[in-house]
């Protein structure tokens, strides 16, 4: 019998050592502070500036912070979560699909627009960066920000710049345009549902289209359709533009 | 939902076929949603279990991207200096391309088409 090779309540330190080296507990810490994230969301009645992810975002790197995690280590746990984004990514197909019924006899408009839209975004971020003197690296961030992150990312990955940046960026774009949408809305006179529903979801992607299903159906199906369409134009538009304007950049 | 998940696998894995042999400048993911609607402008329908795969993920698409959001953390010094910049980028821009999409909406739908 050896009962004494086993002790009863092994170190402490070797059950974190055990712990760290495996992915569940970024799977732990990424999953947990979301969930939080989601009841806070929920108990401040969806307030867009209570959003779950940004939550999670700064729970999770407040604490390998203060765990002394470094974040490649976090990761090497995380990318089970991060894989799901390119799968995710494809799903977007089908609310897409969905909403192509409602372009009908409106194609020119909403495609002008978004063309608008997007290009104005891309100009006056990264323009307003400069001028105000952030370097290139956090100027590149900017360029894909109006974009549906996860989209945005791979746009930031094929240009060469920050998919970081260009995430927290989205998130954060998403969370102004929701929140301040409307007044720029009443401010230029803009009434049509529709067409109020567009612009939130040409500039504000997903965080602006849920604020705007809150609202409104018809401007809620009218902002998933621009975030689709801007999704894809700019997947491929984006790309192409950078490797034309990239030298000028 | 395990067809519909395996519907999405199998068009993630075209699309990022596609991406490496032909068009190496677009996110394979995108390419792959590009070929579903083309698949399902095809079958002119949405098959149920496709449905709710797609449902389960725009639910929680947010989760999705904080891994790599985290990853602020290492440009936390470089952001910090930058904070005024940053913070005027985004505001600008986001007031600015609401403004114009919604402009350019009311200008051409007041045409006599609409």
């Amino acid at each position: 019998m050896n009962t004494q090779t086993t002790p009863a309540f092994p170190n402490i330190h070797e059950i974190w050592v055990y712990l760290s080296g495996s992915p569940l507990l970024a799977l732990v810490l990424t999953l947990g502070a979301y969930q939080l994230g989601v009841i806070v969301y929920e108990r401040a009645n969806r307030h867009p500036l209570a959003n779950p992810v940004l939550i999670a975002i700064v729970l999770v790197a407040a604490t390998i912070t203060l765990i002394d995690m470094p974040y490649s280590k976090y990761f090497e746990g995380a990318q089970f979560v991060h894989f799901l984004l390119g799968t995710a990514t494809v799903s977007l197909g089908v609310p897409i699909y969905k909403g192509l019924g409602a372009m009908r006899g409106r194609i020119l408009p909403l495609l002008a627009a978004l063309l608008a839209g997007g290009l104005t975004s891309i100009v006056s971020a990264v323009g307003t960066a400069r001028l105000l003197g952030a370097d290139s690296a956090i100027a590149g961030g900017f360029i894909a920000k109006s974009v549906t992150a996860p989209i945005a990312m791979g746009i930031a990955e094929r240009i060469g710049v920050s998919p970081t940046l260009t995430a927290v960026f989205a998130v954060s774009t998403g969370i102004l345009g929701a929140v301040l949408a409307r007044y720029v809305l009443d401010l230029v006179r803009s009434r049509e549902w529709w067409q109020r529903g567009f612009a939130i979801g040409v500039a504000a992607h997903g965080l602006g289209t849920s604020r705007a299903f809150s609202v409104n159906p018809e401007a809620g199906a009218y902002s998933s359709l621009a975030m689709g369409l801007h999704g894809v134009l700019g997947a491929v538009l984006i790309p192409m533009g950078f490797r034309i304007l990239g030298p000028w950049f | 939902m395990m067809p519909g998940l395996v519907q999405i696998l199998l068009f993630q894995g075209l699309g990022e076929l596609v991406t490496h042999f032909f068009l190496p400048l677009i996110p394979g993911p995108v390419v792959g949603l590009m070929l579903l609607i083309g698949f399902l402008a095809l079958r002119k329908s949405v098959n149920a279990p496709l449905d709710e795969v797609a449902m389960v993920f725009s639910r929680h698409f947010g989760l999705l991207f904080v891994p790599a959001a985290v990853g602020v953390v290492m440009f936390w010094p470089h952001l910090k200096a930058h904070a005024v910049a940053i913070g005027a980028a985004l505001l600008v821009s986001v007031v600015l391309t609401v403004a114009a999409t919604a402009l350019v909406l009311k200008g051409l739908s007041r045409g006599p088409g609409k």
